[in-house]
């Protein structure tokens, strides 16, 4: 369970204070599958960096599961980060002189998982977004745009997270793969409960979402037109 | 996959780079071990010559050497006040005296060709104190016959013989050295090769030592007995002094020598032991001063050794600046290459901290990654150690001496004053001062050098030292990269 009230970031540029998250509240079901649309420079990314902790809040609260992360300390925000969170980003950012397998065994090794452990959940995970053995020992610079991609949400969900926060995930996919990965998303929500807020602009994978959210000036509103 | 292997692996990320680098960290660090083991080398050099040498002043009565000169004899007293003297830790007395054969000698005065008894008589050059049973071992030979000559010349002008000849059945006087201590008269024990050192130093005693060749010569060994003026002397032992002239020699309790050559109280030479090398210059001075610069010549064991250690000394600091410079360079190396790595890699550190890394974990694999290098650079810096260094410390050595020599050589120009004497004076100077650098160039010899396995890990470990250093501030500024680097540019 996400729950997020009023929550605002601001910024000094200059003489000027910038408000890119201005009052955002919303929540969000354990094994929901949600989205934020917004335009270029809306605050999309500025909010996800909030929720997944990677940045501070000026004010106001996110709550998850209900542990209010906007109060804790640094050192607990990276546990936070390493236990109840995955990322996956646009540009997929996996470690290039790393393997696939390598890759996803990354947050384990953080969280203190054994190396063997660690080894056959990464190929557990990399076999369930459909990457087939032998690439599961290619470096991840000799992979594909979509195979980084399925790779970056295998280690989004090496550690069992509670959220999993996705920006702008098909951004350098062709449509086809786009929806693959789309669909692979829609897919583990469900079948883990884990909760996935997809940032994004492209109104095709907002449809494919149970709710979607819009950001518009760092205000937040529901649309309701085209509920799951 | 660990933090290690991680580490191993990003080292080679860039081969080109990482190539690049090893080299020029192999060049610092080899240079630095070079200096390093030419820093060693030279200071066991100089513990070797200070060891050689030993930290002995030698008194003598002023005018006098050996057996040559004039002035007064030492005294008791004056031992006694060189005792006093800060810094001197020992100071033992000798007396030299030189003994003729006894039928060698009855033959000659029976011949009437100069005066009876020890003094002067037929020994001329080689005045003896008295007379012994011993028969030299050193034949004259041509040396010998021109050394009593000249000394006749000048002793008995006046006996109408000239100076051509040496008196028939002359032989070379016999060294005796009263000693106190077993030790000879510059302080270095007795090299007793069979039966033990003297023991009793009375002046009754009858013990003395037997220079080898004079053992043999006369037949003698331990338990032998020989006569000394009217006194008959055992035989305690047989020493090995190394030359055939120090080996016709005896060693007898200095007591005993006073008492049987009538010289109570008297003493040719004092050896003074000095608390450490470093006061010798100081003690020198000192002790010349307490007994009087008319009455004594205080002389150290070498008169090249200071110039020697000097030059030696600027050579060691040299080479340990070198070494602390070829550190630091190598730390800078490495600092400055990771500070780019970090640089390179914010997005990526973003990434790592994003899923859950925490700082320590992410400083301690720049660490590692940073130490690969230095390891790899220490390899190949060792290999260029190996075949550098014996050129480096022997050029060091060589180019420091002959700076000395020209430093010294032309202030000597200056109180010359003008016009070509001012230049012949200086041109003098310039001679002398390398004239004693020379001699101390002949002190130091060669300097070798041996990379050991204790410079070896020494020298690396300094290294890794000043690279861990040089590493943990790129480590440092990982802690600053925030986890949102990674949304930058999105």
């Amino acid at each position: 369970m996400l729950t997020v009230t009023d929550v605002v970031k601001t910024f000094n540029s200059g003489d000027r204070t910038i408000k890119p998250v201005n009052g955002v509240s919303f929540s969000l079901e354990q094994g929901s599958f949600a989205a934020i649309l917004g335009k270029s420079g809306s605050g999309k990314s500025t909010l996800l960096s909030l929720l997944g902790a990677l940045d501070k809040a000026t004010s106001g609260d996110v709550v998850v599961d209900g542990v209010n992360i906007s109060t804790l300390p640094d050192g607990k925000l990276t546990a936070y980060r390493r236990d109840d969170i995955g990322f996956v980003f646009q540009a997929y950012h996996l470690i290039p002189n790393l393997s696939a397998k390598e890759n996803v065994m990354l947050p384990m090794e953080f969280a203190g998982a054994s190396h063997a452990t660690r080894s056959q959940r990464a190929a557990e995970l990399l076999n369930q977004v459909g990457l087939t053995e032998e690439m599961h020992s290619r470096k991840a610079n000799k992979l594909s745009g979509g195979m980084q991609q399925r790779v970056a949400i295998a280690r989004a969900l090496a550690n069992n997270p509670k959220l999993i926060l996705a920006d702008e995930p098909t951004g350098n996919l062709d449509d086809e793969t786009g929806e693959v990965i789309i669909a692979l998303l829609r897919r583990l929500a469900h079948e883990k409960k884990t909760t996935i807020l997809v940032v994004t602009h492209d109104q095709a994978l907002a449809a494919q979402t149970d709710r979607k959210f819009r950001l518009a000036r760092g205000k937040i509103t529901e649309d309701t037109k085209n509920p799951a | 996959m660990s933090v290690v292997s991680r580490s191993v692996g990003n080292a080679f990320r860039n081969k080109i780079r990482t190539s690049a680098v090893v080299i020029i960290l192999a060049v610092a660090i080899g240079l630095a071990l070079s200096m390093l083991v030419a820093n060693q080398a030279v200071a066991s050099k100089v513990d070797s010559l200070k060891a050689s040498v030993g930290n002995n002043l030698t008194v003598n009565p002023a005018g006098s050497r050996g057996g040559l000169g004039g002035g007064e004899p030492l005294t008791t007293a004056e031992l006694t006040k060189a005792s006093a003297v800060e810094h001197v830790t020992n100071v033992t007395g000798t007396l030299s005296v030189r003994f003729s054969n006894a039928a060698a000698e009855t033959n000659t005065s029976t011949g009437g060709n100069g005066p009876a008894g020890g003094q002067g008589g037929p020994g001329g050059g080689f005045g003896a104190s008295g007379t012994t049973s011993l028969e030299s071992a050193v034949e004259p030979g041509s040396l010998g016959q021109r050394n009593n000559s000249n000394g006749s010349s000048g002793s008995s002008p006046d006996s109408g013989q000239g100076p051509v000849a040496a008196p028939a059945g002359f032989s070379i006087p016999i060294q005796a050295t009263g000693v106190s201590t077993s030790t000879t008269a510059t302080g270095a024990a007795i090299n007793v090769t069979s039966g033990a050192q003297l023991t009793d130093f009375a002046a009754e005693s009858k013990q003395a030592l037997v220079g080898s060749t004079l053992a043999t010569k006369n037949s003698l060994t331990v338990g032998s007995t020989f006569t000394v003026q009217d006194r008959t002397m055992t035989v305690t032992g047989i020493f090995d002094a190394g030359t055939e002239f120090d080996n016709n020699a005896i060693y007898l309790p200095l007591a005993a020598t006073q008492t049987l050559t009538d010289q109570t109280d008297q003493l040719s030479s004092l050896t003074v032991t000095v608390d450490s090398i470093e006061n010798m210059a100081a003690t020198q001075t000192a002790l010349t001063a307490a007994l009087g610069a008319d009455k004594v010549d205080v002389t150290s064991g070498s008169a090249n050794l200071d110039s020697a250690i000097t030059s030696l000394g600027s050579v060691q600091n040299i080479s340990l600046i070198a070494f602390i410079a070829s550190l630091v360079t190598a730390g800078l190396i490495v600092l400055l290459i990771m500070i780019m790595v970090v640089r390179e890699r914010r997005r990526e550190i973003g990434v790592l901290k994003a899923i859950g890394a925490s700082n320590r974990t992410i400083g301690a694999q720049f660490v590692i990654e940073a130490l690969v290098l230095v390891v790899m650079g220490s390899v190949v810096g060792a290999v260029v150690a190996a075949f550098s260094s014996n050129p480096i410390a022997n050029a060091l050595v060589a180019g420091n001496t002959s700076t000395s020599t020209t430093a010294v050589g032309v202030p000597g120009a200056g109180p010359g004053g003008a016009g070509p004497g001012g230049g012949f004076g200086g041109g003098e100077d310039f001679t002398r001062a390398r004239g004693a650098f020379a001699g101390a160039e002949q002190l130091i010899g060669t300097v070798s050098t041996s990379l050991g396995w204790q410079t070896l890990v020494f020298g690396v470990a300094g290294i890794l030292l000043i690279a861990a250093l040089g590493a943990l501030i790129p480590a440092l500024l990982t802690a600053k990269v925030r986890p949102i680097e990674v949304l930058r540019g999105e």
